[in-house]
């Protein structure tokens, strides 16, 4: 079920980064532009589609970390300049990190959500920088980092323990209508039993 | 950490970074354009629907915000309105004269012939390392890559890909943009270059022009990638030494690229290709 939910949610995640979200960041940033020299000129985004990712590989099996990193990934490049597959590949990678040391840290999960949080992001951006230089873009290195890495690490930073909150209470919907299911079924048996 | 060593799992994360390569390919070589336009045509349309609602809130919340200050400026133009309309009837005359000058030279202006077609703005570049919009028009609406992008406040930037209904544009500010610029007073030739604080610079204008704060610039047409006479914006500051080469100056759009909601494509221009020229000069 996990699988087909990834369809919607990341769907709606890569268009709400695309459109809504760096219109609220640009107006909180203005807010804040004048106590944070941080977020001054700052370019950064929040990747909703990769912290969703994240939160999902850390409790899911890994074949559905690498469905909802496929599909994350593609609509990720279906609004962006680069090739189709590109941020695919990124996020299989962080979903295979996650889903195979997540699990023997699962004590330490804030801790290892924000750290992975802010690995995945420098990633991430160094992949999407990796194919923007392949494409024949060029970019100074020193400003990204000070203009859209850092901004975006703070950004994915302070969504990512929310994001997770919804993510599990999702994972927790769907676990409990599995188990639903088979009892529904055996009262089905039982009353055509009795009949 | 031994699930990360285990060769099922990471024979799997092969096969599906393989499956991904398999895609870049397709991407790159064109194949996947039709099928990526038909996936992509819902996410542009949820896209565009959020757009919409955030510019809407955006422009509702900046409204509150600024009732002080609009206050003010509303007393500011006014005023400045007044002064303006006394210019506007000493313009009027000379609009009139220019009129009569122009139908007696026959001239035409390349501006008048060009055809807009307005698009809305849909979507930003995701990564936040390029700056690109999407629009909502694309190959069926007769844009093709290179068509330069406007707003009635000056340029935006220039079509970069095509899909069936969206296209791709790459803004003025973008680091690797370059747009062949004049200065309207002085007509002093540069080059617009993109930042990446975001903010314009007008490079490789000989050091013996003048540049002076407030100054208007204009793209010069050459190049052949954008039609002259389109305004970029206005210098903010200069920077010039003796020791260089070429002065510099920083230039602000007119245009907020961060709340573009609709634009205008100019689609009668063509971008005019001289790398012909150039292969023959190096042969």
């Amino acid at each position: 079920m996990g699988r087909y939910l990834s369809v919607g949610v990341l769907g709606v995640a890569a268009a709400l980064s695309a459109s809504f979200l760096p219109h609220f960041i640009a107006f909180v940033g203005a807010l804040l532009g004048n106590f944070t020299p941080l977020l001054t000129d700052a370019r950064g985004q929040l990747n909703l589609v990769m912290i969703l990712v994240i939160c999902w590989s850390l409790r899911a099996s890994l074949a559905e970390g690498f469905v909802w990193a496929l599909v994350g990934g593609l609509c990720l490049d279906l609004l962006s300049i680069l090739p189709v597959g590109a941020s695919s590949a990124a996020l299989m990678i962080i979903a295979y990190v996650v889903n195979s040391a997540g699990a023997h840290l699962l004590r330490l999960r804030i801790l290892f959500l924000l750290a992975i949080t802010a690995l995945a992001t420098v990633f991430m951006s160094a992949f999407s920088l990796i194919g923007l230089f392949m494409l024949g873009n060029t970019y100074d290195i020193a400003s990204m980092v000070r203009l859209v890495l850092l901004p975006t690490l703070l950004y994915n930073l302070i969504a990512v323990l929310p994001v997770h909150a919804f993510v599990r209470l999702l994972q927790r919907r769907l676990e409990g209508g599995l188990q639903i299911a088979p009892h529904s079924l055996s009262l089905g048996s039982e009353m055509a039993a009795r009949e | 950490m031994r699930s990360l060593r285990q060769p099922g799992r990471f024979l799997t994360l092969i096969l599906m970074l393989c499956l991904c390569a398999g895609l870049i390919a397709l991407s790159f070589s064109g194949v996947l354009t039709p099928v990526e336009g038909l996936v992509a045509a819902p996410l542009n349309g949820l896209s565009s629907l959020f757009n919409r609602l955030s510019l809407s809130l955006n422009a509702t919340f900046e409204e509150l915000n600024n009732l002080g200050r609009l206050r003010e400026r509303i007393a500011a133009l006014e005023e400045q309105l007044a002064r303006r309309q006394v210019e506007s009837i000493t313009l009027r005359e000379s609009a009139s004269d220019y009129v009569r000058l122009k139908n007696l030279l026959a001239y035409t202006s390349p501006l008048e012939d060009q055809e807009f077609l307005p698009a809305d703005v849909i979507a930003v570049e995701q990564t936040g390392i390029a700056r690109s919009i999407i629009i909502n028009r694309g190959t069926r609406d007769g844009i093709g890559i290179g068509m330069p992008v406007t707003t009635e406040l000056g340029l935006v930037g220039r079509i970069i890909q095509v899909s069936a209904n969206a296209a791709q544009a790459q803004l003025i500010n973008d680091e690797n943009s370059a747009v062949s610029s004049r200065l309207q007073a002085t007509r002093a030739q540069g080059s617009i270059i993109g930042q990446a604080s975001g903010v314009l610079r007008l490079t490789m204008v000989d050091l013996d022009e003048v540049i002076e704060q407030g100054d208007l610039v204009i793209t010069s047409g050459l190049g052949g990638n954008f039609p002259p006479d389109i305004v970029v914006g206005q210098v903010t500051s200069v920077r010039q030494f003796e020791f260089e080469l070429f002065q510099e100056a920083e230039v602000r759009s007119l245009i907020d690229f961060d709340t573009l909601e609709l634009v205008l494509v100019i689609t009668s221009f063509e971008p005019i290709d001289l790398t012909v020229f150039e292969s023959a000069d190096a042969s």
